[in-house]
């Protein structure tokens, strides 16, 4: 089994739910986003998501993109932000460090050479333009045990969802409903569709499942417990940082801690 | 092409998973729309009856005798309702978006062109309309805002980015990703995932269908060479695939700007700073850096001015059976000049990189040889871009006294 996984199975034993959150790297600068990013793993979150910007986001909001847009003003390298992140997840063991990007920016440093800088450290990568069907182009990172976590969406159809499942390491990331990162939850039969659309996919997999997009208060994570391993918090957090600095956005990890 | 999208290594479907079903459901509606002969008819019924085709072929001899090769001649696009080849691309997917039962259109544009065509064919076939306009571009090109508006699409701007076309076609992904129940996403050119640049190229080759009639009738025989302006290779596509495997060279003019730096230019070929990419839903050659950001780009024409290219003319480029060169802008703009005054036809910016190419080489071939050049669109809206271009001080003096006199 993906040691990512296991970790995930561990850490629920004694933990209701997980919390994955998420920063830009090289947003607001590059000396910045690592220091959100050790706060969140000195807060002992399970797992940071590190995006690596690139120019044309199109599954990212305005929050996101515009600051991924802010952060490549700071020309970010993409081997460099591997060393940073390794370096983190290496002084915080208990925690695990995933890379979340576009597939352009990965595809021009290479799978192959993704596969033996992220081997040692990094436990999955998140690219939300790959479709399944491209798995394939994955293969160097399965054998050097980088799990691929695959998206999985409201209204898929059941052999769609087989065929991811048949893929699935690590995680699966569903996200909530339709459109892009940072908007809002839904109403109470928006509520009975999300657990009819993750009780399809719990029917089909093992995998430990995320849930994202939209997930912004302690609240709606304590809704989540027993729905799914993992609630998953961007733009908020980042919204956070925005209104706040440093200290918002280190409170607004207090408050999400708060539920386990 | 493959049953996955593929042209080469280019093509393909990179799409988040949200638009999976979306695009499953375009590509049974297209499969079928194009097996239905009433489907065919009423697609060229309507090229006819609302756009007027078919487009002449202008023999043009006085530019002949003054560039003194080979015998030049135009096809007309720009004598399409709205002015360009876009309307030939609005019109199949229009007809097909209502075929599927579509309620709303959603398109991004760069020159404002193909958000023209989108929102006068969305007033006519009923569909709301939201156009994805970058910012910068909407800056360039006002009157086309303003005749989108009056048509009754909604115009929004799209501030991230570089605020041009590549960033509007992001923004529409994202519009599409929360809306495809009931919205069709009417892209204007040959890019994107499958069956975007089968589609778009097939509904655009009615433009080469008719210089093959065309060249018969008039010249007797197929063209030696025919030239056509890469933007995002619509219009290219839709004159050259007829001819393609025939002895009829095919030549692709990209934007090539006022020079060769970073930001400068829009060439996805013949250059170090394009590289095979995925981007946008599908692979192909994009203008990116060295971390696989897709960089900026400049052209005097708007439409000219976008990061990627059509996979199957990347793919018809390495086979080489399209040749692909670049104009620079002052080139162009001289272009311009040397065919209005010769042959009283005023083209558009983007064509006219047709037409620098064009006539560059007619020089060096024999009299009794002939070239097609694709004049894509007429240049009307490019009156600010020429006038400024022009430094024309009597139009600057016309736009003070039409703001005093609105006061
Ligand atoms: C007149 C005209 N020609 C050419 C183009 C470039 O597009 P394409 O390369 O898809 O033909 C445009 C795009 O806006 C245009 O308006």
């Amino acid at each position: 089994m993906s040691q990512l996984a296991t970790f995930i199975q561990q850490q629920r034993h004694t933990k209701s739910i997980l919390l994955m959150t998420h920063v830009i790297y090289g947003y607001p600068d590059i000396a910045s986003s690592l220091q959100m990013m050790g706060t969140i793993l000195q807060k002992g979150v399970a797992i940071l998501e590190v995006q690596f910007p690139f120019s044309d986001p199109v599954a990212d909001g305005p929050t996101i993109t515009d600051a991924c847009h802010q952060a490549l003003q700071n020309q970010p390298k993409l081997g460099q932000c591997i060393t940073d992140i390794s370096q983190l997840a290496a002084q915080f063991p208990s925690s695990r460090v995933l890379l979340m990007s576009y597939l352009n920016p990965l595809l021009q440093y290479g799978f192959d050479a993704l596969a033996t800088d992220m081997a040692a450290h990094i436990s999955g990568v998140i690219i939300p333009d790959l479709p399944i069907d491209q798995h394939t182009m994955l293969a160097p990172l399965v054998a050097a045990n980088v799990d691929p976590i695959w998206l999985m969406i409201p209204d898929m159809q059941q052999s769609r969802i087989d065929f991811v499942a048949a893929k699935a390491r690590g995680m699966l990331y569903c996200v909530s409903r339709k459109g892009v990162t940072g908007q809002g939850a839904g109403s109470q039969r928006a509520k009975q569709q999300l657990h009819d659309y993750l009780d399809a996919i719990k029917a089909s997999t093992q995998v430990p499942l995320a849930l994202g997009f939209g997930i912004s208060t302690a609240e709606q994570v304590s809704e989540l417990i027993g729905v799914v391993d993992i609630a998953v918090v961007g733009s908020a957090l980042l919204r956070a940082f925005q209104a706040q600095g440093l200290a918002g956005f280190s409170a607004k990890i207090d408050e999400l801690m708060s539920v386990s | 092409m493959n049953d996955t999208g593929y042209f080469g290594q280019y093509g393909g479907s990179f799409i988040p998973e949200i638009l999976y079903s979306s695009q499953q459901q375009l590509l049974k509606h297209y499969r079928q729309a194009m097996a239905d002969p009433d489907f065919i008819a009423q697609v060229k019924r309507e090229m006819q009856q609302y756009s007027g085709r078919p487009t002449p072929l202008t023999h043009c001899a006085n530019l002949s005798a003054q560039i003194g090769g080979a015998q030049i001649y135009l096809k007309r696009e720009d004598l399409n309702h709205s002015g360009a080849h876009k309307m030939n691309n609005v019109i199949g997917q229009g007809l097909l978006a209502k075929r599927m039962g579509k309620k709303r259109v959603i398109a991004e544009t760069g020159a404002g062109q193909h958000g023209v065509a989108t929102a006068l064919i969305s007033a006519r076939l009923g569909f709301e309309c939201t156009i994805y306009m970058g910012a910068h571009d909407i800056a360039r090109q006002y009157p086309n805002v303003f005749w989108m508006k009056q048509l009754g699409a909604t115009v929004v701007p799209v501030t991230s980015g570089s605020q041009t076309l590549k960033d509007a076609l992001d923004e529409a992904l994202r519009d599409w990703t929360a809306s495809y129940e009931d919205t069709h996403y009417l892209i204007g050119t040959s890019c994107g995932c499958e069956p975007f640049p089968e589609m778009v190229a097939g509904f655009q080759s009615v433009i080469g269908e008719e210089v093959k009639e065309q060249a018969m009738a008039q010249i007797g025989a197929m063209p030696d060479k025919i030239y056509a302006c890469v933007g995002g290779g619509s219009n290219a596509c839709g004159i050259f695939l007829p001819f393609v495997g025939t002895d009829t060279e095919l030549v692709g003019i990209e934007a090539g700007g006022r020079g060769d730096g970073v930001g400068e230019h829009a060439k996805r070929f013949h250059t170090d700073q394009a590289k095979f990419g995925i981007s946008q839903g599908f692979a192909s050659m994009f203008i990116q850096d060295d971390q696989g950001q897709l960089a900026p780009t400049h052209s005097i024409s708007a439409g000219l001015d976008y990061v990627g290219v059509s996979p199957i003319l990347a793919d018809l480029s390495d086979r080489g059976l399209v040749r692909m060169t670049s104009a620079g802008d002052s080139e162009v703009l001289a272009a311009f000049k040397t065919l209005m005054k010769a042959e009283g036809i005023i083209a558009a910016l983007e064509s006219s990189h047709a037409i620098a190419g064009g006539l560059r080489e007619a020089a060096e071939l024999d009299s009794s040889q002939n070239i097609v050049i694709n004049v894509s669109g007429r240049g009307d809206k490019d009156i600010f871009t020429i006038a400024k271009a022009l430094e024309d001080q009597p139009f600057n003096d016309f736009l003070r006294s039409y703001l005093e006199e609105g006061q």
